[in-house]
């Protein structure tokens, strides 16, 4: 039988830290100003991004459109849900924590462990600020601060924004989107419910230009402080049978033979192959 | 300008729950492995890293698994894939994960040791709190890896991580020139990780493999240097623009403007007996 996680995670002088650390000098650190976020983190609701049915998304009506399009077309044509060829979900749909969430808190960083395709994050909580030029990414840049909001001493919310996208990305696996010029803005905060020390709320709200104003969704998820024997390990590509050809998605058969995703569906183009 | 990593990963509480007493670790008993980790300048992603991808190796492979590895790079100048199962992305797994393809971080905690490797989204998680081997662990690409802290100088202070990893899956290789592992998958993985008492900003880590591929236990040094000014974590999606897709057991490749082709000289297309249109 394992020991449960019991572990809460320390830290230091986050604000000295760089002059510090580079000097090698020991801190002292305070364990106790920070939450206890350990165990494994389940999602409560459904895997929409508001928990139900999107029927409030404030989609502009060029992306209602879109969205439509591709709802018409869900038990079809595939393409429109980029996990399912194991791409990256990327900012903000991570969140909705598809495998068992881990959170680490050190002085300087919340890690975020998400054990589906490359669902991890750093939020960056050491005071850096936002950086001239940065790499777009599916998860985006992540810089956070802690904060003491009821100013018993202790910190009991992490506030994040989240910048620097790449695309495609969909607020979830029903083909929501969100803009492909990529500038969206996600700002979080993320606490445990004061009346259950169990749940985590996490207080997304999403600009994007996809959306005619910020769109907030409360997400929480269950602690299982049961002991953690493995940590499952997720390989997409390990199980995945869809196969992205161009503009079209297909899946390999138990029989190790390309099949279509919907009717009427054109086979691939062999114009390659030798004839 | 980025601040580097400047936390000090400590620790608190630990294991124990059996009495639900919450322990606390003395930080300043761990070593300090801040910071972002990456293989030295010029070297590359072969296994062992003092000498050149392919049979310089000198892998002490067994005659059966030799033949393994000279037909993975026969198919790999034919232009196929040989025995390197990354190009659909499946991760590199054990041992191979430690070639540290794109760079790692260490977060040291008393029940276990997190190395995060954003090559293929790794997260080995070395388990130090005394447990033993479970007894229906599922296989994974990383395997199961349990731990021990030694203080070896005895100056009150750790400094070595001694790991042991059973538990993989396949198919892994050691590096991608497809130098084989074995596919029972009953490979054993020993590490010595440790800081270079002559530089601490250099990690070291002795790597033994003990594989039914080899004919003896297989050790190599693989060293990384740290960097901690203006640590910037990029993301890599090995998904995200790969090209090679895998049908039934044959490896195609989709071209630049979207059509399927073949890998190599004279292979064929792939059935498409499902497709009406293709029927015609």
């Amino acid at each position: 039988m394992f020991s449960r996680r019991m572990v809460t995670i320390i830290a230091l002088a986050a604000t000295l830290g760089m002059a510090l650390s580079l000097a090698g000098v020991a801190h002292a650190f305070d364990e106790a100003k920070y939450p206890d976020l350990s165990g494994q983190w389940h999602r409560i609701g459904p895997d929409r991004f508001d928990g139900g049915t999107n029927r409030d998304a404030p989609l502009t009506p060029e992306y209602r459109a879109i969205y439509e399009k591709v709802r018409k077309n869900e038990a079809g044509n595939m393409i429109a849900d980029p996990m399912l060829s194991c791409q990256a979900p990327g900012m903000p749909r991570v969140m909705m924590a598809y495998a068992p969430m881990e959170i680490i808190v050190t002085a300087d960083t919340a890690h975020i462990l998400i054990e589906n395709i490359h669902d991890s994050r750093r939020i960056h909580t050491d005071g850096r600020p936002w950086p001239g030029e940065v790499d777009p990414s599916f998860r985006g840049l992540s810089i956070g601060q802690w904060q003491d909001t009821d100013g018993d001493g202790r910190f009991d919310t992490l506030i994040a924004e989240t910048r620097h996208f790449q695309g495609p990305r969909y607020f979830d696996g029903s083909g929501l989107p969100l803009h492909q010029d990529n500038n969206t803005v996600i700002r979080e905060r993320i606490f445990l419910d004061k009346s259950n020390p169990d749940v985590l709320v996490n207080e997304i709200t999403v600009t994007d230009s996809a959306l005619t104003r910020p769109w907030t969704v409360t997400k929480t998820y269950r602690r299982d402080r049961t002991p953690v024997a493995m940590h499952r390990e997720s390989v997409c590509a390990d199980h995945s049978s869809h196969v992205a050809i161009g503009e079209e998605m297909y899946v390999v058969g138990p029989d190790g033979n390309l099949a279509p995703t919907r009717p009427g569906q054109p086979a691939p183009d062999l114009r390659y192959f030798p004839r | 300008m980025l601040f580097q990593r400047s936390a000090n990963t400590v620790a608190l509480a630990a294991a124990l729950c059996a009495a639900c007493t919450v322990a606390f670790a003395d930080d300043s008993k761990y070593p300090e492995w801040r910071g972002q980790w990456r293989r030295p300048p010029g070297i590359g992603i072969q296994w062992d890293p003092t000498k050149a991808l392919g049979p310089p190796q000198q892998a002490p492979l067994t005659p059966e698994y030799q033949k393994v590895f000279e037909a993975s790079m026969a198919d790999q100048r034919a232009g196929g894939q040989g025995g390197d199962p990354t190009y659909t992305c499946i991760p590199p797994g054990m041992p191979r994960a430690m070639t540290v393809v794109f760079p790692m971080d260490i977060i040291i905690l008393p029940e276990a040791t997190y190395i995060i490797i954003e090559y293929s989204n790794q997260v080995r998680r070395i388990y130090t709190d005394g447990r033993d081997w479970p007894k229906d662990a599922e296989p994974a690409f990383l395997g199961y890896s349990v731990g021990k802290w030694v203080d070896e100088d005895g100056d009150g202070k750790y400094d070595v991580l001694e790991v042991e990893t059973r538990g993989m899956k396949g198919p892994r290789s050691f590096d991608a020139s497809g130098l084989p592992l074995h596919v029972d998958n009953d490979t054993v993985v020993k590490e010595r990780i440790y800081l270079d008492k002559s530089n601490r900003d250099v990690l070291i880590d002795e790597v033994t493999t003990l594989d039914k591929a080899l004919t003896r236990p297989w050790t190599v040094t693989k060293k990384y240097v740290r960097e901690k000014k203006n640590v910037i974590w990029f993301e890599y999606n090995c998904t995200e623009n790969n090209r090679h897709v895998q049908i039934g057991k044959d490896n195609y490749y989709v071209s630049a403007d979207g059509f399927l082709m073949p890998v190599r000289k004279g292979q064929g297309p792939p059935d498409l007996k499902y497709f009406k249109d293709a029927q015609q």
